[in-house]
């Protein structure tokens, strides 16, 4: 086969990831059943009227995609689930910056821990640069969420170091 | 409940006295209801004391005002950011985002903002006019009927993810999965809660919002320095006032698509439990599947916007009609609303329209006065506000992320809850990777336990007998307008693919 002929070729979809979230339905629903198998038999009717609609959807689905894959048009790779790849050590590490965030608003307190989390994610999508920017943008929003949520809306936030410190000096 | 032409100007002009309780609320509506978390009800809920202590007229007023500005503003991240403000605006987003893509956000904010206003406006006037007829809408819709309604609203998603109906579908009835979540309403089993006992109460809406909307559209946008494209950029470096004068003129200029799909809003409304959700995404169906341009929906279409806006603008005042004819409030604002007359010793009935007129039709007056003053004090602000999209995605990210996460904490004010918006931000961060609408697992997640309660109704009265959906004249009629409305598009589709088929051959004869 020559160069040519490979650029000819239509380039393949990529449909693994297509087949992410139907699998997830699909465990999900079969969960379901099972948790409803003791509950009377009203009860299971209109789970099992709309799970098994889902499920012959996504039979349909896999029929589908096992057409295409046998027809050699999409193969099972993760595609754009996953593309650009450059992007994905730092999504992953939003990610977990995301997690720590509800992990710790429970004793920092809501001021605090948006403080941090702002000036952590902007530092690490912007790479490191305009740090002043970053501390201002991040403190600004920080103490204005405070005003506007917990001392305007009176919204009972976690409440950390900062808001206890607050409600003593006013 | 006759209409008396002296009572209405004599409310009309009276209402507008209270302006300086109508435009605080406004603001306020308009801050709650662009935040996922603050919708109206939580607002009025956290003001209680305030209104308890109004005259009931005024606290009403107050309530009324902060209700149909809230629902307005829930259009602005839609279209700003991708993110709506309630559920009612979740269909904004599928063509106000696109617009804002391409540098038109000042546009769109116009159009949504006119669409809301006449939209609202009208369904106002209309429900003045036509209050007592409209009343008996809920009579005729009972458990079989409803479930069939139900289902509609989820055949819509097929349609609405015209590219793929498949995946629209799937992505619909998964959050119908989802949202059967929790204890049954007949039996407190409970059901797919992986043993949490956050979950008993179902799936929480707020942060299904959060995560499948917010969450999600921040851990995308990462990838690119702006949400605007290059087009984009240039388009709102050149954009001033013009760009509202354009937008207010293109609404006005489709006055008869806001007319009509403000009444599919109001005709929603009145059904008790159905909400600004299902009316939007209704509207937004229908529009598509009358349009002479279906394929520009979802790309920027100026009637894909209307159509929602004006829908759940429509639906604002409808679900204060059961609530004031018969008692029944339409949704969550409403039940506070009775909640609060109740306490001044106000009761709901056709003697309210008797003894208290002002009280009856004093609700639809503000909200028709609201709508009159907000189109005067949020136009304007069109040009600054569309201006938060040229903010960088390094800032814009970690504040989506921060900021609705913590709305999600708020209605329940349970840690889980957070957890919970994470989660379904992996799920729509996942369905907007691979083709499947975060809209439609939102909807189902929305209809699940609505459908589910009025499944166990109907079989728990048929003794079983599933057969029972089949079993009224007005339900079955409904079945055949649900099976056109999944098969007519596609239908409609086809033919329009065989007819320029058709023409391209014949002109490729000419030549």
């Amino acid at each position: 086969m020559t160069d040519h002929d490979e650029a000819e070729k239509p380039e393949r979809k990529s449909l693994g990831g297509d087949l992410i979230l139907p699998i997830g339905a699909f465990l999900f629903t079969l969960y379901y059943f099972y948790t409803i198998i003791d509950v009377p038999r009203i009860a299971q009717i209109s789970a099992f009227f709309v799970g098994t609609i889902l499920i012959f959807l996504l039979v349909i689905l896999a029929v589908r995609i096992g057409k295409e894959v046998k027809a050699g048009t999409a193969d099972l790779r993760l595609g754009p689930l996953v593309e650009p790849h450059s992007f994905i050590p730092t999504r992953l590490a939003l990610f977990g910056l995301t997690l720590g965030f509800i992990f710790f608003i429970e004793w920092l307190g809501f001021t605090i821990i948006v403080f941090l989390f702002l000036v952590l994610a902007m530092l690490l999508l912007s790479k490191g640069q305009n740090k002043g920017m970053i501390f201002g943008v991040a403190g600004v929003l920080a103490i204005g969420g405070y005003l506007l949520f917990i001392v305007a809306f009176s919204t009972r936030f976690p409440a950390g170091p900062f808001e206890q410190l607050m409600e003593k000096l006013f | 409940m006759e209409f008396d032409p002296g009572l209405f100007i004599g409310l009309f002009a009276r209402t507008f006295t209270f302006w300086w309780v109508i435009l605080p609320a406004i603001f306020l509506g308009l801050i709650v209801g662009a935040i996922p978390g603050f919708s109206a009800a939580n607002t009025i809920i956290i003001l209680l004391p305030l209104t308890l202590a109004m005259d009931p007229e005024v606290g009403l007023i107050f309530m009324v005002a902060l209700y149909a500005s809230s629902r307005m503003g829930a259009g602005i991240p839609a279209i700003l950011v991708n993110i709506p403000g309630t559920a009612g605006a979740a269909a904004t987003p599928l063509d106000g985002y696109p617009m804002t893509k391409q540098g038109r956000g000042q546009q769109a904010l116009a159009i949504s903002f006119v669409s809301s206003v006449f939209g609202g406006l009208l369904a106002t006037v209309i429900t003045l006019l036509a209050m007592p007829w409209l009343s008996q809408v809920a009579y005729y819709l009972f458990s079989v009927e409803m479930i069939v309604v139900m289902l509609f609203g989820i055949s819509l998603i097929a349609t609405i993810a015209a590219r793929d109906t498949l995946k629209g579908l799937i992505a619909g009835f998964f959050g119908l999965m989802i949202g059967y979540i929790g204890a049954d309403v007949v039996y407190e089993t409970p059901r797919g809660t992986f043993g949490f006992l956050e979950l008993y109460d179902k799936v929480p809406l707020i942060p299904a919002l959060v995560g499948l909307f917010a969450v999600s559209e921040a851990f995308a946008v990462i990838e690119n320095q702006s949400i605007l494209s290059e087009r984009g950029k240039a388009a709102m470096q050149k954009a001033g006032w013009s760009e509202t004068l354009e937008g207010v003129r293109i609404a006005l200029s489709k006055w008869w698509h806001i007319t009509w799909t403000s009444l599919i809003g109001l005709v929603i409304g009145v059904v008790p439990g159905a909400g600004a959700a299902i009316a939007a995404f209704v509207a937004y169906q229908q529009s598509r599947t009358f349009s002479k341009t279906p394929e520009l929906y979802g790309t920027g279409h100026v009637e894909g916007l209307i159509a929602p806006e004006s829908a759940n603008n429509g639906v604002t005042s409808g679900t204060l009609v059961p609530l004031l004819v018969i008692g029944i409030p339409g949704g969550a604002t409403a039940a506070i609303m009775l909640v609060v007359l109740q306490y001044h010793g106000v009761t709901m009935g056709p003697d309210l329209f008797m003894e208290s007129p002002e009280l009856a039709y004093g609700p639809f007056a503000a909200m028709a006065v609201t709508y009159f003053i907000m189109i005067f004090t949020i136009l304007p602000l069109a040009r600054y506000m569309s201006q938060i999209t040229v903010v960088s995605t390094i800032y814009m990210s970690p504040i989506i992320i921060s900021f609705t996460l913590v709305g999600a904490f708020v209605p329940r004010q349970y840690m889980f809850d957070m957890y919970l918006a994470l989660v379904f931000g992996v799920i729509g961060y996942i369905a907007r990777k691979t083709g499947y609408h975060t809209a439609a697992i939102l909807i189902g997640v929305i209809l699940g336990p609505l459908l589910e309660t009025y499944f166990l109704r109907a079989l728990k009265m048929s003794e079983g007998d599933l057969m029972v959906i089949f079993s009224s004249t007005l339900a079955n009629v409904l079945w055949v307008a649900l099976a056109a409305s999944l098969v007519l598009p596609y239908l409609i589709q086809r033919r329009r693919r065989l007819r320029r088929g058709q023409e391209a051959a014949a002109g490729g004869t000419t030549e």
